[in-house]
């Protein structure tokens, strides 16, 4: 599903954020990026959803080469692939499920499908009572899964987390990474950037620890160092 | 898939809304602006209407007295004729001049009305040989004060002087709505840059659910749209205004004669708006273009 080959990115300053990374990663696997702040996960993730392009290298995503993937293509990529922030990013005047409808509608998805969609999502994350709430009136733990709502509506190929559970409580948490593992179940790919030692030790999937861009570890059924 | 009308016009109003402050003064500034541009071309218009007798080098018109007997006329057209001074002539008989009349004045049926063809006065456009100034001064004088002779007017001291002001009225218009309008184009950008940045959230989300870029635009690119359309119709009105009551006052019957034609049609009234909203439609594309591809795509 992912495949990177010798990529390397590098920021002003002759800063690099990923060097010489080449890995796979199958459809419908659950992969871990850890490593210490500034160690590369966030570019890795970046580079994923085409926010970034590498100096060097080849990045296959569904088998099409993203680094030299065309502008105007870039949308259409990102229709497949899911993205949940550490800070949510939910529009604060809209209601939950005009948070969700949005992800449809700017892609231009009919209305009958909007309407379909986004309260049979907002089930599988438990919110259906809360739709017509706003963000702000939400817990943390409930405003993350309005965002995974978001980023899942479109059934993506790949759920891409950047630190999902780093402003949760660790019960918060738990709950948030039980989401993310029965999404995982559908087939769908998660490739989730944490600090949080404790979920990775407890989940047991697949991790990829990075250290100044390197990849130094990766190992399956690992834990967190 | 396509742009939803309706969400792409919900959006434009969103757009709108939040920034109406500003959305106001770039109104009224493309307003403005397309009212001196419209005002450029009106008075263009009225001054070619004005001075239409005065083409093909006619330099001065000796006027006839409705009255005059045929002996006075026949000496004035020998005097004409005999001239070493005058290559040609045009002569206007009462018919022709009321047909020309009816033009001038066919927005204004109730005059037409009430003036016959025998209450015309019959012409002589004359067209010397040398257009000097002092020449054809000197030749004019021949003829004034001559039996039958109504008026002798030369083109030198009066429409000369007319269209040399008008040129330079029309320069200043032009200048003057050309700096408005790149105030406009910039105040359109400005705007649209603000709608951008208090939209910051949503254009994130949209770009990373996979948002195309034209979905992105199009509503910033109609807001600038919509505020010129808005800002022509407020200069149409002003236009309307100005030929209303600044250039209809001058072709007043009760006026000067010299500017009996000074007055624009229907159709270049028209002609008028349309280049006004072509303009404004123009400058907004190009406003919001800029500020779409320098700030959205970035």
């Amino acid at each position: 599903m992912i495949k990177l080959e010798n990529v390397t990115k590098v920021y002003k300053g002759d800063n690099v954020a990923l060097r010489d990374a080449t890995l796979d990663i199958a459809k419908g696997e659950f992969v871990f990026l850890v490593g210490a702040s500034g160690s590369g996960k966030s570019t890795f993730i970046r580079l994923l959803n085409r926010e970034e392009i590498p100096e060097h290298g080849q990045i296959f995503v569904a088998g099409k080469d993203i680094a030299h993937l065309g502008a105007w293509k870039v949308p259409y990529l990102r229709r497949n692939i899911g993205y949940i922030f550490q800070d949510f990013k939910l529009l604060p005047n809209k209601t939950v499920a005009e948070n969700v409808a949005f992800a449809l509608e700017v892609i231009g998805k009919p209305r009958h499908v909007v309407k379909k969609q986004v309260p049979a999502i907002l089930e599988l994350v438990g919110l259906s009572e809360k739709m017509n709430n706003r963000p702000g009136e939400l817990s943390g733990g409930e405003q993350q899964r309005v965002s995974i709502a978001r980023a899942f509506v479109n059934r993506p190929l790949i759920l891409l987390a950047d630190e999902p559970t780093g402003n949760l409580d660790p019960q918060t948490s738990v709950g948030i990474m039980k989401l993310l593992d029965r999404i995982n179940r559908t087939g769908t790919t998660v490739v989730m950037a944490t600090h949080d030692r404790g979920i990775v030790d407890t989940m047991r999937r697949r991790v990829i620890e990075l250290d100044r861009g390197v990849i130094v570890r990766d190992q399956a059924r690992g834990v967190y160092e | 898939m396509a742009i939803s009308p309706l969400y792409a016009l919900r959006e434009t109003g969103i757009n709108l809304w939040r920034n109406v402050l500003l959305s106001t003064a770039t109104i009224l500034t493309i307003g403005v602006s397309l009212l001196m541009f419209g005002a450029f071309f009106l008075f263009d218009y009225a001054v070619a209407n004005a001075t239409q007798r005065w083409e093909g080098g006619i330099e001065f018109v000796v006027w006839m007295n409705p009255e005059a007997t045929e002996e006075q006329n026949a000496n004035i057209l020998d005097a004409i004729t005999t001239s070493p001074e005058i290559r040609d002539y045009e002569f206007v008989d009462q018919a022709a001049a009321y047909e020309e009349f009816k033009e001038i004045f066919s927005d204004t049926p109730e005059l037409i009305e009430v003036v016959t063809p025998e209450a015309m006065p019959p012409s002589y456009r004359v067209v010397p040989v040398d257009p000097d100034a002092d020449v054809v001064e000197e030749l004019a004088g021949q003829f004034d004060g001559r039996p039958g002779v109504k008026t002798v007017v030369s083109a030198n001291d009066t429409i000369r002087g007319i269209q040399d002001l008008a040129d330079r009225a029309g320069l200043f218009l032009f200048i003057g709505s050309f700096v408005l309008l790149g105030a406009a184009t910039l105040l359109i950008l400005t705007n649209i840059v603000s709608a951008i940045r208090n939209r910051g959230p949503e254009i994130e989300i949209m770009k990373v659910v996979g948002a195309t870029n034209w979905f992105i635009r199009i509503p910033f690119m109609l807001e600038g749209v919509a505020q010129a359309v808005v800002g022509a119709f407020l200069a149409w009105v002003g236009l309307w205004a100005f030929d209303r009551y600044v250039i209809e006052e001058f072709s007043d019957p009760d006026g000067l004669e010299l500017l009996a034609g000074f007055q624009v049609s229907d159709n270049e009234f028209f002609t008028t708006s349309i280049l006004v909203l072509a303009i404004a439609i123009v400058v907004s594309i190009v406003g919001s273009l800029v500020a779409v591809t320098r700030y959205l795509d970035a």
